[in-house]
C-alpha cells in the first residue's frame, strides 16, 4: 500500500469516527495495494455509453 | 452400493424420501442415525456450531405422525437438512450481525419447514465473530472446506444432514462444494428469497442448497424458490418442476466452452482441474451434447467488479457494526470494511457498468448455447496450515471462475468431476441462462447417471 492510500484511508476511517486495528494497516497492505491497482484497471476499460447495471423497477415497494 | 447396504446418514435426500413415502423408513429412525453420525464425527469436523438435537426428533416425530396418517408434503418431508449460520432461524440468528436482529426464520428456512423438512442445526461459516474452530474437510481433515459456507459443506459431504443450506456472495456455495465433492445450486439472483439472510452484499447474495446428488438438489431448490414478497428482489418468474424436468437427456443440448476465459484463469489453476473439467465436458459431448467455444470479452474484469460490488455493499450494509468489527472482527471481516471505505463511488459505479456490459455479452452467447461449462476451482482443498486469513481476498481480485456469476446473477451448479492424486475432489461448474436451472440441473443430473464421482464417500 502506497502512503497515499495509507493516508486516504485513514482519514475516511476518522470522518467515520472509526481507527484500524493496531497492526491491520501493516498486515492488509498486501491485499489494500492489489485491489487499489485493480480499481485503475476497472477505469481502464472503454465502456462507451454504457450504463449501470442494476435498473431502477419503478413497481418496487420494498419489504 | 445399494440403498440397503448403505449407512442411513449416506442415503441421498432422494433414496430416504421413497423410503419414507413408502413407510419402510421412519424420519425419526433416520434423524436418530444422523445424530448419531454427528456425535461420532463432528468432533474432527466442526461443522455445527448450534445442533438443536431435541427440536429436531420433535419435529421428525410429528412428521413420522402426519406421514402415517397418509398426510405426505413431499419430497423434503422428515428429511434431516441444516443451514448456514448466515440465515436466520427462529431462536437463533444469524451471528454475523451486531446491531440488527433476527426475523424468526428466514423465508427459506420457512419453507424447508413447510414442505416437512427436519431442521437439525445451524452451520458454521468463515469470519464468525468469535471465530470458532473452522470445519475440517471430511476428505482429509489436514484440509480446508472452502468457504464461506464451510460447515454446509462438511457436514452433508461427512453424512452429518442429507441437506443443507448456503450463501454464496463470491463462490461460497461453489467453493465448500466443489472441495468437500458435494453439489451446490446457486440459482439465478431473485429466484430463492433473501428475506433473514444477514447481508454481505445485497446485489450478490444468492441463498441455494448444497447435497450430495443433483436429484437432491432440485428437490431442496424447488422447495425453498419462489416470489417471496418480503425480498423487494425476489422474482415472480414461474417456478419449474425441477426433479422431473432434470430427467430429459442432454442430446441435441448446446454446451458453450468460453476458452479464453478459461486461459485467463490457466495460470493460477492446478493442471488437473484443467484435465477433468475438459473429461467432463467430453463425457456431456459422448451423452450427446454438442460443445461450443464461445468468448465472453469482459468476463476477464468480472471478478475484480463483482468484487467492488462486494466490499462497497458490505460497507454500506455493516457500517454500524464497524466500531466493532474492528475491534474484534475476523481479518476477513476487517479487511473488508477497509477495501469497502477505499472503494469510491465512481469505482461502483463502473463495477456496475461492467455488470451490464457482461450481462449483455453473455445474453448474446447464451441466444447460441444453452448452457457453459467450466472449471469450479483453482485446484484442490488447500492444506490448514497454508490457509492464511485473507486468503480468500486475494482470490477476489485476480480473474477467478466464481464471481462472474454472481455479478451477473446466473444461475450455476457445482458438480463432482473426479479427484486429484492425493483423493480431493474436483468439480464442473455449469452456467444456466437466467431462471434456467432445469438446463444445468438437466446436465449435471445426465453426467451423474453415467458417473460415479458422487457416489464415492469419504473416509472420515
Amino acid at each position: 500500500m502506497d502512503k497515499l492510500t495509507e493516508n486516504a484511508l485513514k482519514a475516511l476511517l476518522a470522518r467515520e469516527g472509526l481507527e484500524p486495528k493496531e497492526g491491520d494497516l501493516e498486515q492488509f497492505a498486501e491485499i489494500i495495494g492489489l485491489y487499489m491497482g485493480n480499481l485503475k484497471t476497472l477505469h481502464s476499460v472503454d465502456l462507451g455509453p454504457e450504463e449501470l447495471g442494476p435498473v431502477f423497477r419503478p413497481e418496487w415497494t420494498g419489504k | 452400493m445399494a440403498i440397503a447396504e448403505k449407512p442411513l446418514h449416506y442415503l441421498t435426500i432422494h433414496e430416504a424420501q421413497k423410503l419414507i413415502h413408502d413407510r419402510t423408513l421412519s424420519p425419526v429412525e433416520l434423524t436418530r442415525a444422523v445424530l448419531e453420525r454427528i456425535d461420532a464425527v463432528d468432533g474432527k469436523l466442526h461443522a455445527y456450531i448450534n445442533l438443536m438435537a431435541d427440536g429436531a426428533l420433535q419435529e421428525a416425530r410429528a412428521a413420522e405422525t402426519e406421514i402415517s396418517r397418509g398426510n405426505w408434503r413431499g419430497p423434503m418431508h422428515g428429511i434431516p437438512v441444516a443451514v448456514k449460520d448466515q440465515l436466520d432461524v427462529e431462536g437463533a440468528p444469524a451471528r454475523i450481525r451486531q446491531h440488527t436482529k433476527g426475523v424468526g426464520d428466514a423465508t427459506a428456512v420457512r419453507k424447508l419447514r413447510e414442505a416437512g423438512a427436519v431442521m437439525m442445526g445451524k452451520l458454521a461459516m468463515s469470519s464468525m465473530p468469535d471465530e470458532p474452530p473452522q470445519p475440517r474437510n471430511p476428505w482429509n481433515t489436514d484440509h480446508i472446506t472452502g468457504g464461506s459456507s464451510t460447515g454446509s459443506g462438511a457436514a452433508v459431504c461427512g453424512g452429518l444432514c442429507l441437506g443443507s443450506l448456503g450463501e454464496d456472495t463470491a463462490g461460497s456455495i461453489r467453493n465448500p462444494s466443489a472441495f468437500c465433492g458435494i453439489v451446490g445450486l446457486k440459482g439465478t439472483y431473485g429466484r430463492v428469497s433473501r428475506y433473514g439472510l444477514a447481508p454481505l452484499s445485497w446485489s450478490l447474495d444468492h441463498c441455494g442448497p448444497m447435497t450430495r446428488a443433483v436429484e437432491d438438489v432440485a428437490h431442496m431448490f424447488q422447495a425453498i424458490a419462489g416470489h417471496d414478497p418480503k425480498d423487494p428482489t425476489s422474482s415472480s418468474a414461474p417456478v419449474a418442476d425441477y426433479a422431473s424436468a432434470i430427467r430429459n437427456d442432454v442430446k441435441g443440448m448446446v454446451v458453450g466452452v468460453p476458452r479464453d476465459y478459461i486461459d485467463e484463469c490457466a495460470p493460477r489453476t492446478h493442471p488437473i482441474v484443467l484435465d477433468l473439467v475438459e473429461k467432463a465436458i467430453a463425457e456431456l459431448k459422448s451423452l450427446g451434447a454438442r460443445i461450443e467455444t464461445v468468448t465472453v470479452p469482459t468476463l476477464k474484469l468480472a471478478t475484480i467488479a463483482n468484487a467492488v460490488i462486494y466490499y462497497n455493499e458490505f460497507w454500506a450494509a455493516h457500517k454500524s457494526d464497524a466500531p466493532w468489527v474492528l475491534k474484534n472482527g475476523a481479518p476477513q471481516r476487517r479487511a473488508r470494511i477497509y477495501l469497502g471505505l477505499l472503494t469510491g463511488s465512481a469505482d461502483y459505479i463502473q463495477a456496475q457498468r461492467i455488470r451490464s456490459r457482461c450481462r449483455a455479452e453473455l445474453a448474446e452467447v447464451f441466444s447460441k448455447v444453452d448452457c457453459l461449462a467450466l472449471p469450479n476451482q483453482a485446484g484442490p482443498a488447500p492444506l490448514v496450515k497454508e490457509v492464511g486469513p485473507i486468503d480468500t481476498l486475494f482470490k477476489h481480485v485476480v480473474p477467478e471462475y466464481h464471481g462472474p456469476f454472481n455479478l451477473t446473477g446466473l444461475p450455476t451448479l457445482s458438480v463432482p468431476c473426479g479427484f486429484s492424486e492425493n483423493k480431493l475432489p474436483i468439480a464442473l461448474q455449469l452456467v444456466g441462462k437466467p431462471f434456467d436451472e432445469v438446463t444445468i440441473l438437466r446436465a449435471g443430473y445426465t453426467y451423474q447417471q453415467n458417473t460415479e464421482w458422487h457416489n464415492q464417500r469419504p473416509p472420515i
